[in-house]
């Protein structure tokens, strides 16, 4: 049985290398493809917080010091962002008017800040007391995080004249400033610690990689599996039947045929892209477990379109189809786990958002993590492989 | 008139295949729908919660968290399930408030509540939000430890009177001042954007996946029947193409139609939305012809379809817009306007954005023109170099 299979294999194969199609479809359009994907989109994942601020300090007080050299000065210390002094509002609303043309001078502010003549003495006081932020309508987050900056600096203010008025309000009396000075040589009440965690997503390259190889294995692994339609359509097939070979061998020849198309294909992209285009795969075996069970995933759902479509052609069709949805819902085009929601938990519907997945945990895991993705992409061989294998069996009956 | 019965044929053969209802009509309004709904709306970032401690004061962060407006809360009952939607970037950051949170500040002390993330650098806006939040909260808290510290009062008398306080303060005020032009993008509509991109994409690329139609013309030998006959290869080309063009126009004029009656897509004068479609559809069809031409197998010419169908549409601009890389790549954005996607969406900015009619954009329809003119013709020259040879 096994000798008539591989026969058939063989033949088949060397069919597919001699047309080119296989070839086109598996290895030249996804690696193709991902150059382009890397190349527009890599500018953006680039993308570094590296911001310019302007500040005019018109007040010169204790209170405006502490922003523009403690609060600012701190950021620039630590290398968050650079800071531009001023004299004049003037000055301040040209700097930032200059960053909105991107291809213009270097001269620019993301967004300045204005500290009013007299602001040191009002916040002391009662009375009611304002910044100024001047932000550019095109600066994103460099421009929101100006205004949080300043924001902060105002809670701050906002927290140190709550407790001295909550105090006073109790009965206490005394010199403000002095009480002011107190309240802030106390500790904050609540800190934040940073927790960094593992990524287990895949970055940049390596995900566009992942997703176009995925997204065509399904239409590699087509040309294994419609075998059986094209034997049909040249009249090979009823030869095949009449042969003393199992009808069980011819459906195991194109099985074979497939596997060997999508694991070897997949096995060239990744190659490629890691030395092409720096693609960071993870552990090697890993990545041979869920190419192996990606593959399997995809020959079983592509045999049964291949089992209930009548031509090579109308598979091709309904394999475009669903190869596209599933591909689309799966995330290979773009990170749908990022969209929330209910979006992001159906790509576990499909094959290609647990390959995904299991990529992501392998790059921030080990071999244990992707245990749930094999799994998965094994129970979706298996459910669609035991139907496709009972559609087509009854298709060759005789 | 033999083009015509030639395009005839021709679409005829395209909608006997009923899986090309798919790809012309529900394959774009889907993908439309699944783009609008995850990135064009709501970007409002995404903060886990998980409350380890127990008491109000823990309940009344989160609450004012979920109030604030500048991130959605989703609450969490377990670390594990935290951690692990942060590593997997359906979260961009979670919070933990931990056990003790009441006790420890109520008792004078200090504590940290955790911010988890998988990257410092790229949640800075989250963890501003977040602790913007912190301190309007923590001035209270602190005002109650000042005022057990100054000994005039208990912390649950300071907290109070804090709070009875806090209402007549004049908070300080940030003003702020937008200078400069606006980024486009924001501009736009949920949907729009994605709409514009879209109808260029799919235009274009249902046009090249299906240039396999030609080489079967082709390799069923009815091609050079035709051209046996007093027909040129160009009244073939001609005709072939009129096949692709009427089903790319067909398939645009839905999209625009659709999404303009279901999602309310702005696409601007519709004197010169309909010109764009016209122009873009004779691209699309163009580069069609010159794959059927150039490939001698149909299913090596859709793959390469697919191929240069995503490929130019993701340099183009479809996939990110050209704004971002004007501000990010300059030198990407020139890239950007080798591809007719690029013009294309540039036109359609100038209607929708800068409410320009169809005198505005004819530079950039001359542009598509040039495009289309450039590849029939070499489509036509290079049929019948296959076809005579």
């Amino acid at each position: 049985m096994m000798k008539s299979a591989f026969t058939i294999a063989a033949k088949d194969m060397r069919e597919r290398i001699r047309d080119r199609s296989a070839f086109i479809l598996g290895i030249i359009a996804p690696l193709g493809l991902a150059a382009i994907f890397s190349f527009v989109f890599n500018p953006i994942q680039d993308f570094e917080f590296d911001a310019t601020y302007a500040v005019a300090d018109q007040d010169g007080g204790p209170i405006a010091a502490v922003f523009v050299n403690e609060v600012l000065g701190g950021m620039e210390r630590a290398g968050i962002i650079e800071v531009v002094a001023v004299d004049s509002v003037d000055a301040a609303t040209a700097l930032v008017e200059a960053a909105s043309d991107p291809f213009g001078s270097e001269e620019s502010a993301d967004a300045a800040f204005v500290i009013p003549t007299g602001f040191s003495e009002v916040v002391q006081s009662d009375r009611p007391a304002a910044m100024e932020v001047i932000v550019n309508e095109g600066g994103g987050t460099e421009a929101s995080v100006a205004v949080s900056v300043a924001d902060g600096f105002a809670s701050q203010l906002d927290a140190t004249r709550l407790a001295v008025a909550t105090t006073e309000h109790l009965g206490a009396s005394g010199d403000r400033a002095d009480a002011g000075t107190r309240f802030l040589s106390l500790p904050e009440a609540v800190g934040i610690t940073n927790v960094t965690t593992t990524v287990k997503q895949l970055s940049g390259n390596t995900f566009y990689a992942a997703g176009l190889a995925i997204f065509f294995l399904f239409f590699t692994v087509q040309f294994g599996v419609n075998g059986l339609l094209d034997e049909r359509n040249t009249g090979t097939l009823s030869r095949l039947l009449a042969a003393p070979i199992k009808r069980t061998s011819i459906i195991l020849g194109k099985a074979i045929t497939a596997f060997v198309l999508g694991v070897v294909s997949m096995s060239i992209l990744v190659v490629a892209t890691t030395l092409l285009f720096g693609a960071d795969w993870g552990n090697p075996i890993g990545v041979l477990l869920l190419i192996v069970t990606g593959t399997m995933a995809a020959m079983g759902i592509m045999a049964i379109v291949a089992g209930f479509a009548k031509t090579a052609e109308q598979a091709g069709n309904f394999a475009g189809i669903i190869g596209m949805v599933l591909g689309f819902l799966g995330g290979t085009f773009f990170p749908i786990a990022q969209a929330g929601g209910v979006l992001a938990q159906m790509r576990f519907l499909t094959p290609h958002g647990w390959f995904m997945q299991g990529l992501g945990d392998l790059a921030g895991g080990n071999l244990a993590d992707i245990v749930p993705a094999v799994v998965a992409l094994l129970a979706f061989a298996l459910a669609t492989g035991s139907i496709a294998l009972i559609r087509l069996r009854k298709g060759l009956a005789p | 008139m033999k083009s015509l019965v030639i395009a005839a044929t021709n679409l005829r053969r395209f909608l006997r295949d009923r899986s090309n209802v798919f790809w012309v009509f529900i394959a774009p309004i889907l993908m439309i729908l699944i783009l609008g709904a995850s990135f064009g709306g709501d970007s409002t970032p995404r903060l886990g919660l998980l409350t380890e401690g127990t008491g109000e004061l823990a309940a009344d962060l989160s609450a004012r968290l979920d109030a604030s407006g500048d991130v959605r809360v989703a609450v969490f009952d377990s670390r594990d399930a935290l951690v692990r939607a942060v590593e997997r970037g359906e979260l961009e950051a979670g919070l933990v408030i931990p056990a003790g949170y009441e006790e420890t500040i109520s008792a004078g002390g200090s504590i940290d509540v955790e911010f988890v993330t998988d990257s410092i650098d790229d949640t800075r806006a989250i963890r501003t939000s977040v602790e913007s939040v912190i301190t309007q909260q923590g001035s209270l808290l602190r005002a109650a430890q000042f005022v057990e510290a100054e000994g005039v009062g208990t912390f649950a008398e300071g907290l109070a009177a804090a709070a009875e306080v806090e209402p007549y303060l004049a908070p300080i005020e940030v003003t702020t001042t937008a200078s400069g032009e606006a980024f486009s993008l924001s501009r736009l509509g949920r949907f729009d954007s994605s709409a514009h991109t879209m109808l260029l994409l799919y235009i274009f690329l249902t046009s090249t996946a299906s240039s396999g139609a030609l080489i079967q013309t082709r390799r069923l030998g009815v091609a050079r029947r035709m051209i046996s006959t007093p027909t040129t290869a160009r009244t073939v080309l001609i005709g072939e193409g009129l096949g692709r063009y009427s089903v790319a126009l067909v398939q645009g004029l839905f999209i625009m139609l659709g999404t303009w009656l279901v999602f309310g897509v702005d696409w601007g004068d519709p004197l010169g939305a309909a010109a764009v479609l016209l122009v873009f559809a004779l691209v699309g069809s163009g580069a069609a012809m010159l794959m059927g031409a150039l490939f001698n197998n149909d299913q090596q010419a859709s793959g390469l379809g697919v191929l240069f169908g995503l490929g130019l549409a993701a340099l183009g601009g479809c996939m990110v817009p050209l704004e971002v890389f004007k501000w990010l790549s300059p030198g990407l954005w020139k890239v950007a306007h080798v591809t007719p996607h690029a013009w294309g969406l540039e036109a359609f900015d100038n209607l929708v954005l800068d409410g320009g009619g169809l005198v505005d954009i004819l530079p950039y329809l001359g542009i598509l023109l040039a495009y289309a003119v450039v590849l029939y013709a070499i489509a036509s020259w290079q049929l019948r170099r296959v076809l005579t040879r």
